[in-house]
C-alpha cells in the first residue's frame, strides 16, 4: 500500500515536472499568442506603458517624475537592455530577461506571471513598433568570464576605467558622482536628466550586475541613454573588457 | 481693555512666532535639500520586496497611483499576477533579516511645531473655556509599525500597529488578512478583519496629505451633555461624524469631526471586491460590525454596504475614477437617549490625475433614521460634507497640498455648529519616504462666538515629518 502511494505521488511529481517543463517552451509567435499577450499587457503593463505602449501610462509620470527614466517607449524601438549592437532591436531573450527580472529600482520583477505568460506578452510588445516587423536581430558573441581576476588584472581594469573616460560619468570612485553628472549634463532621448549608475552599489546596475552583465553592457552600449557602446573601441582587446569588469565588480565589492 | 490689551499682545506674538517658525522651516528646508543626495531611492517594505521604487505605486506617498491601487486590490501581489510569496515557501530556518525586512515597515509622522489660535477674532471673553490657544514645539507623536505583504500565493495580510505618545498604548490600527483572485483572476478578493472599508474608492480615507491633527474636547460627553470641542482634527468634512450629540452604543460621545462608518479607517469585518467586467469597474459589498466597535461588540445587527467604481485609465499620463458607496446602519449609535437609531451614510468621491496634478473630491449624506420622539423637533437627522482636494509637484522634489472642507452638520441643534476651512500644505521630500512639511489652516465662516472650535479656529500652523522605512 505504501509503496502504491509512493508510486501515486511519484507519478504526481513527474507529471508537474512535465507540465512545467511544456510551460518553458516557448509559444509560436501566433495571432492567438498575441492576443493574450495583449490581455496579459493590458493587466500588468498598461498602468505604466499606456494602452499603446507609449511609455505614458497612468501611473507611468511618477515613476521618472522630473527624472528619468520613465517606462519605456515601446513604439520607438529603441531598448537600453540588449545584447545586441547599439542601434538593434533587442533579442526575444533580451526583452523575456528585463520582463523577469525587473529594473532595479525602477521596474518590478514579473517572474510573478507564468514563462508562457511573459512570451506571449513579449510577442504582444513586439507589435507596438513598425521596427519588429521581419527584423532579425543579432546578438553580439558575450564570452564565458575567464578565470578568477588577479590583483594586476584589476589594476589594468582600472587604467582601462580612466582611458576610457569612465570616470567622467560614473566619478573616480564609481558613485555615479562624476563631473558629467554633476554639471547636470546627461540627459536621455527625452531630455530628462538623467543618473549614471552607481558603481558601488551593484543593486542599481539596472542591467545585471554579474560579469556577463556588465561585459554586455559595455559592449552594448545602453541605448536611448549617455551611455555608449564600447564595442569599436575597447572590444578589440577582450583582456581589458574583462580587466575593466573586474574592477568595476570591484568597487561594490566592500558593500556585498 | 485689559484683556483687550493681553489679546492684542498674544496675538501680535503669536504671529510673530509663526513667522519665524515659518522662516526657520523654510531655511531648513532650503539647507537641508541642498545637503540631501537627490536621488529619491526609498525603500519601504514592499518596494524592498520588489527591489523597486515607492513611485511605481505612489504619486506621493501615502497617496496611491493607478498601478499602487491595483496591487493592494490584488492582496500586495503584483497587477495581473498571482505571485504569491517566495519567502513564505521557505522554511522557518531558512529566513534571514533580508527576507524579514521585506515584510517590515516602520513610520513616524506628526509635528514638531503646532501653533493654534482660537479667540483672536472673537468677542472678548466668548472663548474663555477655550484653553488650546496657544504655539508649542511637539514631536512627532505617531509611530506605526506594520507588516504586510504575501504568505503564499493569493494570501495577503497587513498589520498595522500604531501608538500614540499623547494617548499612550498601542494598539492595532489595522489588521487583516486576504483571499485573492477566488474563483477566478480579479473576481473577488476577500478581506477578513479590521479594515478601512473605503480603501478602494476614489478617496481613500487612510490616504491624507493634510492628515488629522488630532482633536481635543473640553469637558466630558456623557449623554445628555453636550461636548465641547477645544480643536476640531482637521479630518475631511466628507468623513466625518457630522452629528452634535450622537453617542456610540456605549454612551461615549461621538466627535462631529472624527472619521466613521465607511470613512472610520478601521472597522471590523469582512468585504468583498473584484473586476468581474474589466478594469473599468470595481465592485466591493462588505459587512461591519459599525461604529468603532471591535470583536465581540454589542451591536447584534451588522452595518452593511456597498460601493462601485468606475475607472479609466489609459494613457497621457492621465487617470479618472469616480465611486459611489451606500452604508446602511443598524442600530449603530445613540441619540442623547438610550434608543438605538440607524446612521447611514451614502456618497460620491471622484479623482482625476494629469501626469503632477492630483485632484480629488468626496461628497457624503449622512442620514438618521429612526429618531427618538424625545428629541422631535429638536434633531436635524441629516449632515452633508464635502471635501475637495489637489495635490501638484511645484518641484522635482516639493508636493503642493490645498484642501477645502464644507461641514452642514446636523444633530442637536443647540449644539450643531456648521464649519468651513481650507488647508494649505507644502511638503518637501528629502527622499521618496522621507518629507518634512509646513502647513496652515484657516477657518472660512464667521465666528459666532462661544465654545465653538469648529469657527473659532483662525489660524493652525503645524510643521513637521514623515517617515517610513
Amino acid at each position: 500500500m505504501r509503496i502504491r502511494i509512493l508510486l501515486a505521488i511519484g507519478a504526481g511529481f513527474a507529471m508537474l515536472s512535465i507540465a512545467s517543463l511544456a510551460n518553458a517552451v516557448k509559444p509560436e509567435d501566433n495571432q492567438a499568442t498575441r492576443e493574450k499577450g495583449k490581455q496579459i499587457y493590458d493587466r500588468a503593463c498598461l498602468l505604466c506603458h499606456g494602452a499603446n505602449g507609449k511609455g505614458d501610462g497612468p501611473a507611468g509620470w511618477f515613476i521618472g517624475r522630473y527624472e528619468s527614466p520613465r517606462p519605456r517607449d515601446f513604439t520607438g524601438g529603441s531598448y537600453k537592455f540588449r545584447s545586441t549592437p547599439s542601434g538593434e532591436l533587442p533579442m526575444d531573450q533580451d526583452l523575456f530577461r528585463t520582463v523577469t527580472q525587473g529594473i532595479p529600482g525602477k521596474m518590478p520583477p514579473y517572474g510573478g506571471l507564468s514563462e508562457e505568460e511573459r512570451w506571449q506578452v513579449i510577442a504582444y510588445i513586439k507589435t507596438l513598433s513598425q521596427a519588429f516587423k521581419g527584423a532579425k536581430p543579432t546578438a553580439l558573441v558575450l564570452p564565458n568570464p575567464p578565470g578568477p581576476p588577479s590583483d594586476a588584472g584589476i589594476e589594468n581594469g582600472r587604467k582601462t576605467y580612466i582611458k576610457y573616460g569612465c570616470q567622467n560619468c560614473h566619478g573616480d570612485n564609481g558613485y555615479g558622482d562624476g563631473k558629467e553628472a554633476l554639471d547636470g549634463n546627461l540627459k536621455d532621448t527625452y531630455g530628462l536628466m538623467i543618473s549614471p549608475g552607481d558603481l558601488t552599489e551593484r543593486a542599481s546596475l539596472k542591467n545585471g550586475s554579474s560579469a556577463q552583465a556588465l561585459y554586455r553592457s559595455i559592449m552594448t552600449g545602453l541605448d536611448g541613454t549617455p551611455m555608449p557602446s564600447y564595442a569599436d573601441t575597447i572590444g578589440g582587446n577582450d583582456k581589458d573588457v574583462w580587466d575593466l569588469v573586474y574592477y568595476i565588480l570591484s568597487l561594490s565589492q566592500e558593500r556585498q | 481693555m485689559l484683556d483687550y490689551s493681553i489679546g492684542k499682545v498674544a496675538t501680535v506674538f503669536t504671529r510673530v512666532s509663526i513667522l519665524i517658525i515659518a522662516l526657520s522651516i523654510f531655511c531648513g528646508t532650503i539647507l537641508t535639500s541642498l545637503l540631501a543626495p537627490e536621488e529619491a531611492q526609498a525603500i519601504p517594505a514592499f518596494a524592498r520586496k520588489y527591489n523597486t521604487n515607492c513611485m511605481d505605486c505612489h504619486t506621493a506617498p501615502p497617496m496611491l497611483n493607478a498601478f499602487g491601487q491595483r496591487f493592494l486590490e490584488n492582496g500586495y501581489q503584483l497587477p495581473g499576477t498571482e505571485d504569491g510569496g517566495s519567502t513564505g515557501k521557505k522554511k522557518l530556518g531558512d529566513l534571514n533579516l533580508d527576507d524579514v525586512n521585506q515584510y517590515l515597515g516602520f513610520r513616524l509622522v506628526g509635528n514638531a511645531v503646532s501653533s493654534w489660535g482660537f479667540n483672536k477674532q472673537n468677542p472678548v471673553g466668548a472663548d474663555a473655556g477655550v484653553v488650546e490657544n496657544k504655539a508649542e514645539f511637539t514631536f512627532p507623536n505617531s509611530f506605526v509599525l506594520f507588516a504586510g505583504g504575501t504568505v503564499a500565493e493569493n494570501v495577503g495580510f497587513m498589520v498595522e500597529l500604531g501608538h500614540d505618545v499623547k494617548e499612550g498604548g498601542a494598539e492595532v490600527e489595522r489588521g487583516f488578512v486576504t483571499f485573492n483572485n477566488i474563483g477566478s483572476h480579479n473576481l473577488a478578493h476577500l478581506r477578513v478583519g479590521k479594515f478601512d472599508p473605503n480603501t478602494f474608492s476614489s478617496y481613500a480615507t487612510v490616504r491624507q496629505q493634510l492628515g488629522d491633527v488630532g482633536e481635543s474636547q473640553k469637558g466630558g460627553c456623557t449623554a445628555p451633555t453636550p461636548c465641547a470641542f477645544n480643536r476640531v482634527g482637521l479630518t475631511p468634512s466628507a468623513f466625518a461624524t457630522k452629528f452634535y450629540g450622537l453617542y456610540d452604543r456605549s454612551g461615549n460621545g461621538l466627535s462631529p469631526f472624527a472619521a466613521s462608518l465607511y470613512n472610520s479607517g478601521h472597522e471590523t469585518g469582512a468585504d468583498v471586491h473584484g473586476r468581474p467586467f474589466g478594469d473599468w469597474f470595481l465592485y466591493q459589498v462588505g459587512v461591519v460590525n459599525g461604529a468603532n466597535e471591535h470583536l465581540g461588540d454589542s451591536n447584534k445587527g451588522k452595518d452593511v454596504y456597498g460601493m462601485i467604481r468606475f475607472d479609466y485609465a489609459q494613457s497621457n499620463f492621465f487617470s479618472a475614477s469616480m465611486s459611489g458607496f451606500v452604508y446602511q446602519g443598524n442600530s449603530n449609535a445613540k441619540v442623547r437617549t438610550s434608543d438605538d437609531v440607524n446612521w447611514n451614510r451614502y456618497g460620491l468621491s471622484a479623482r482625476a490625475t494629469y501626469m503632477m496634478v492630483d485632484v480629488y473630491a468626496a461628497y457624503s449624506v449622512d442620514k438618521i433614521n429612526k429618531t427618538p420622539t424625545g428629541v422631535a423637533g429638536l434633531f436635524d437627522s441629516t449632515a452633508t460634507g464635502l471635501t475637495i482636494g489637489a495635490d501638484t509637484y511645484v518641484t522635482s522634489q516639493t508636493l503642493v497640498s490645498l484642501r477645502y472642507d464644507n461641514l452642514d452638520a446636523g444633530g442637536m441643534l443647540d449644539q450643531r455648529k456648521s464649519a468651513s476651512f481650507i488647508g494649505v500644505q507644502a511638503k518637501h521630500f528629502l527622499r521618496a519616504n522621507v518629507a518634512i512639511f509646513a502647513r496652515s489652516d484657516f477657518n472660512l465662516r464667521q465666528s459666532e462666538g462661544g465654545d465653538t472650535a469648529a469657527r473659532n479656529l483662525r489660524n493652525a500652523f503645524f510643521s513637521g515629518i514623515d517617515v517610513i522605512f
